[in-house]
C-alpha cells in the first residue's frame, strides 16, 4: 500500500511536469496550427535560467522562478517573430524541419554555453523529506503538484475570461474570420508563444530542484508531452492536461510494478491504446483550446 | 572582342592567384617545407547527446596533451595534430565518426571510443579502413573477443573488461553484501557488466535479487528505487555515469534507502563530487571498481585543474593514459625503427611496446591485443575519494 501511494505521488509530480508542457504545446497547435518539435527545449533553456538566477546569482527561489520564466516568456515572443512567423504559412514538412532543426540548434548551444556537466539546482524543499505512514517525499514534489494546480487554475481563467485568451479560442477556431473581424492574429499568435514558453519554463523552475538540468534534457519530454496532445485530443488543452496524468501516474505505476526499462514506452503504448479506442483522442472533437 | 574594366580586372585577380599557386614553393611557407610533417591523432566520444560530458573531457584531456608534447617539440620531431570525431556514445554514430577521421581527416591512429555500444560498432569499420585505434574505456566482455592478432589486428584496448573486473570486485562485494540488486545503464556497457557480475556473484555466493536497466538522460529514479526497497537487497551495484548518479543518490536518499553502494562506471570520481558538491557526502560509503583515480597521477589532476577550472574527468584521463603510455611510445617506436609513422608503422609498434611503469600498472599487449592494467577500489567517504585497494590483474 505505502508502495502504490508513493509511485501514485510519483506519478502525479510526473504528470504535472508533463502537463505544463503539453499545455504549451497543445496552445500553439491549437492556435497557430503548428507542433513546435523545439517545445522541450523551452523547458531546458527555462532550467538554464533558473539555475542561473538562482545559483550564479544568488536570488530567492521564486524571484528566480519568476525570472526564469520572464526571460523564456521573451523567448517565446522572439521564437514566434523570428522562426514561427516564417514558416507558418509554408507546409507541414517545412514547419517539421524548422522547427527541429531549432531544437537541435538550441541543444548544442547548451552543450557550448553550459558545458556537458549537469546543472543541480537543490532547494531546502528539495532536500527536507515529509514523511507519513511510512510513505516519505520530499516538500518540493508538494510544491510541484500545488503550484501546478495553481498555473492551470490561472490558465483556465485566462483562457476562458480575458480578452486575448478569449482572442485565442476564437483563432483556435477560424483565423482567416478572426483576420476579417480585426483581430490582431499575429499578436494573439505572439501571446501563444509567450505564454507556452513560460509554462515549459514554469515547469523547469518547479521540477528541476528534484531533476537535473542537461542540454538533451528536452528531447524526451517533448515526445511525451506529444503523445499527451495526442492522447488528450490534439489541440485540446484541457485534454492535454488530464492525459499527461494519466501518463504521468500510468508511467509511475508501470515502472514500479512491471519493468522500469520500458517505462519510456508507457506513454506511447497509452497512446496507442486510446486512439485505437477513440481515435479523435480522449477528450476529441474539433480542434479548438 | 572588347573587355569592360572588371571583366578585365577579375582575369588579372584570377591570372595572379593561379600564378601564386602554380609557382614552385610559392604559397607554401617556407618553414613548413622543411619541418616534418604532423602526427595527426584522432579521438572519438561522445560529444553530443546525453553521454556528452564523456567527449567534453576527452576533448579537454587530447588539448592538454597536445599542446604539452608540441610545446616539447612533438614525438621525435614531429607535431601532433588533433581531429575528433563524435560517435554520441552509439553504434551508428561510431561508424560515422571513424570514416569522418580516417577519410575525411585521414588521421594515422585513434583512440576511442569510450563506450562500449560505440566500440562495438567502431570495430568492424576500422579494420575494414585499416586504421590503429586504442580503445581507452570501453569495458563490455565481448570486444576482448573482437580484436586481437587474429581477429582484429587494428583494435588494441588498454582497459580491463568487466569479466576481469567484476570477478575481483564480487569477492569483495562478498564481505559486505550477501544480497544485491543490480542497477544498470541501458547499453552494452551496463547490459555488459550485469552479465559479468550476475556470473560472479554466482562464484561468490552472492544471491543477485533483481537486476534493473534504465536509459540514459534519465531524471526518474523513484519507481525504481520503490522497487528496491520492495525487494530489500542488503547491497546496490551501480552501473552508472557521474551524470545520472546525483540525481540518483538525491532520490535514494529522498526514499531513506541504506543499502550498501557498490558502483561501476564514474561515480567515485571528481566529477560526481564536484556535481554535488552542495551535499558531498551524499553517497558516502559508494565503493567503485575501477581503473583510474586522481590520486595515481596528482600532477596530471592539478594542470587540469589550472587549466579547465572544473575537477579532473575520469574519461578524459584515460585517454591520456591511452595517449601517453600507448600510442606516444608506439609512435616514438615506430619513427625509430621505420622512419615512419604511418598507421602500419604504428600498428606494428602498438603490438611491441612494453611500458611497465604507469600510473595504472604495466601497458603491454598480449595475444589479443589487450592490456592488463591494475584494478582499483576506490571508496568515497566524508565527500573525499579514498583508494581502498590496487589489485593486478593477471592475463
Amino acid at each position: 500500500m505505502e508502495d502504490l501511494l508513493e509511485l501514485a505521488i510519483h506519478g502525479l509530480t510526473l504528470g504535472a511536469l508533463y502537463a505544463m508542457v503539453a499545455a504549451g504545446l497543445a496552445l500553439m497547435f491549437g492556435v497557430v496550427r503548428l507542433i513546435n518539435f523545439a517545445h522541450g527545449e523551452f523547458y531546458m533553456l527555462g532550467g538554464y535560467a533558473f539555475w542561473y538566477a538562482y545559483r550564479e546569482l544568488g536570488l530567492p527561489y521564486p524571484v528566480a522562478g519568476l525570472a526564469a520564466t520572464g526571460i523564456l516568456s521573451a523567448f517565446g515572443w522572439a521564437y514566434e517573430h523570428t522562426v514561427i512567423r516564417t514558416i507558418l504559412a509554408r507546409t507541414w514538412h517545412v514547419q517539421l524541419i524548422a522547427t527541429l532543426a531549432t531544437s537541435i540548434t538550441l541543444t548544442n548551444l547548451a552543450i557550448l554555453v553550459f558545458g556537458t556537466q549537469p546543472k543541480e539546482v537543490p532547494t531546502a524543499l528539495s532536500s527536507t523529506i515529509l514523511e507519513v505512514g511510512g510513505v516519505r517525499l520530499a516538500w518540493q514534489r508538494l510544491v510541484v503538484l500545488g503550484a501546478a494546480i495553481l498555473i492551470f487554475a490561472g490558465l483556465e481563467w485566462f483562457v476562458a475570461r480575458s480578452k486575448m485568451g478569449k482572442a485565442m479560442r476564437a483563432m483556435s477556431q477560424n483565423r482567416e474570420a478572426c483576420a476579417v473581424v480585426g483581430v490582431d492574429v499575429q499578436q494573439v499568435a505572439l501571446a501563444t508563444f509567450a505564454i507556452s514558453a513560460a509554462l515549459a519554463a514554469a515547469a523547469a523552475v518547479l521540477v528541476s530542484p528534484l531533476f537535473n538540468i542537461f542540454p538533451d534534457v528536452g528531447a524526451l519530454l517533448t515526445l511525451k508531452a506529444f503523445a499527451a496532445v495526442i492522447t488528450g485530443g490534439f489541440g485540446y488543452v484541457r485534454g492535454a492536461i488530464a492525459a499527461s496524468f494519466l501518463i504521468g501516474i500510468t508511467e509511475s505505476l508501470a515502472a514500479g510494478y512491471l519493468s522500469y526499462a520500458f517505462k519510456d514506452a508507457i506513454a506511447f503504448v497509452v497512446m496507442v491504446i486510446v486512439l485505437l479506442v477513440r481515435p479523435q483522442g480522449l477528450f476529441g472533437r474539433r480542434i479548438g483550446i | 572582342m572588347t573587355l569592360t574594366r572588371r571583366t578585365l580586372t577579375r582575369r588579372i585577380a584570377i591570372a595572379a592567384i593561379a600564378a601564386l599557386i602554380l609557382a614552385p614553393g610559392a604559397g607554401v611557407p617556407r618553414v613548413a617545407a622543411q619541418s616534418p610533417p604532423p602526427i595527426k591523432v584522432g579521438f572519438s566520444s561522445a560529444m553530443t547527446g546525453p553521454s556528452a560530458i564523456t567527449g567534453e573531457g576527452v576533448k579537454w584531456a587530447a588539448q592538454m596533451l597536445a599542446d604539452e608534447y608540441n610545446a616539447k617539440g612533438g614525438i621525435m620531431g614531429r607535431k601532433i595534430e588533433l581531429y575528433f570525431g563524435d560517435n554520441a556514445g552509439t553504434p551508428g554514430e561510431a561508424v560515422s565518426a571513424v570514416r569522418k577521421l580516417v577519410d575525411v581527416d585521414k588521421v594515422d591512429v585513434i583512440i576511442g571510443q569510450t563506450h562500449s555500444g560505440a566500440c562495438l560498432g567502431a570495430l568492424p569499420i576500422v579494420k575494414e579502413l585499416a586504421v590503429p585505434m586504442v580503445i581507452e574505456a570501453c569495458s563490455n566482455p565481448k570486444i576482448r573477443e573482437l580484436i586481437g592478432k587474429t581477429v582484429n589486428e587494428w583494435a588494441f584496448r588498454v582497459n580491463p573488461d568487466d569479466v576481469m573486473l567484476a570477478n575481483q570486485f564480487a569477492k569483495y562485494m562478498s564481505r559486505q553484501a550477501k544480497t544485491v540488486s543490480i542497477f544498470a545503464q541501458n547499453d552494452d556497457f551496463g547490459r555488459g557488466a550485469a552479465t559479468a557480475y550476475d556470473a560472479a556473484f554466482k562464484k561468490v555466493g552472492i544471491k543477485l535479487v533483481s537486476t534493473e536497466f534504465f536509459d540514459r538522460g534519465q531524471a526518474d529514479y523513484r519507481p525504481v528505487l520503490t522497487r528496491v526497497k520492495r525487494a530489500a537487497p542488503e547491497g546496490v551495484l551501480l552501473v552508472m555515469l557521474a551524470s545520472e548518479g546525483s540525481v540518483f543518490m538525491r532520490q535514494f536518499r529522498e526514499l531513506g534507502l541504506t543499502q550498501k553502494l557498490f558502483a561501476r562506471g564514474s561515480m567515485a570520481t571528481q566529477e560526481f563530487l564536484f556535481q554535488v558538491k552542495d551535499t558531498p557526502a551524499i553517497a558516502d560509503g559508494l565503493v567503485e571498481a575501477t581503473y583510474w583515480t586522481p590520486a595515481l597521477d596528482p600532477e596530471w589532476d592539478k594542470r587540469w585543474l589550472e587549466r579547465w577550472k572544473v575537477p579532473v574527468r575520469v574519461h578524459g584521463s584515460l585517454a591520456a593514459i591511452a595517449f601517453r603510455y600507448a600510442v606516444a611510445p608506439a609512435i616514438e617506436q615506430a619513427i625509430k625503427k621505420t622512419g615512419r609513422a604511418d598507421r602500419k608503422a604504428i600498428r606494428d609498434a602498438l603490438e611491441e611496446i612494453d611500458i611497465p611503469n604507469t600510473p595504472v600498472g604495466r601497458i603491454k599487449f598480449d595475444e589479443t591485443h589487450q592490456a592488463f592494467i591494475n584494478m582499483l577500489i576506490v571508496e568515497i567517504k566524508g565527500g573525499q575519494l579514498r583508494l581502498v585497494e590496487t589489485i593486478p590483474i593477471q592475463p
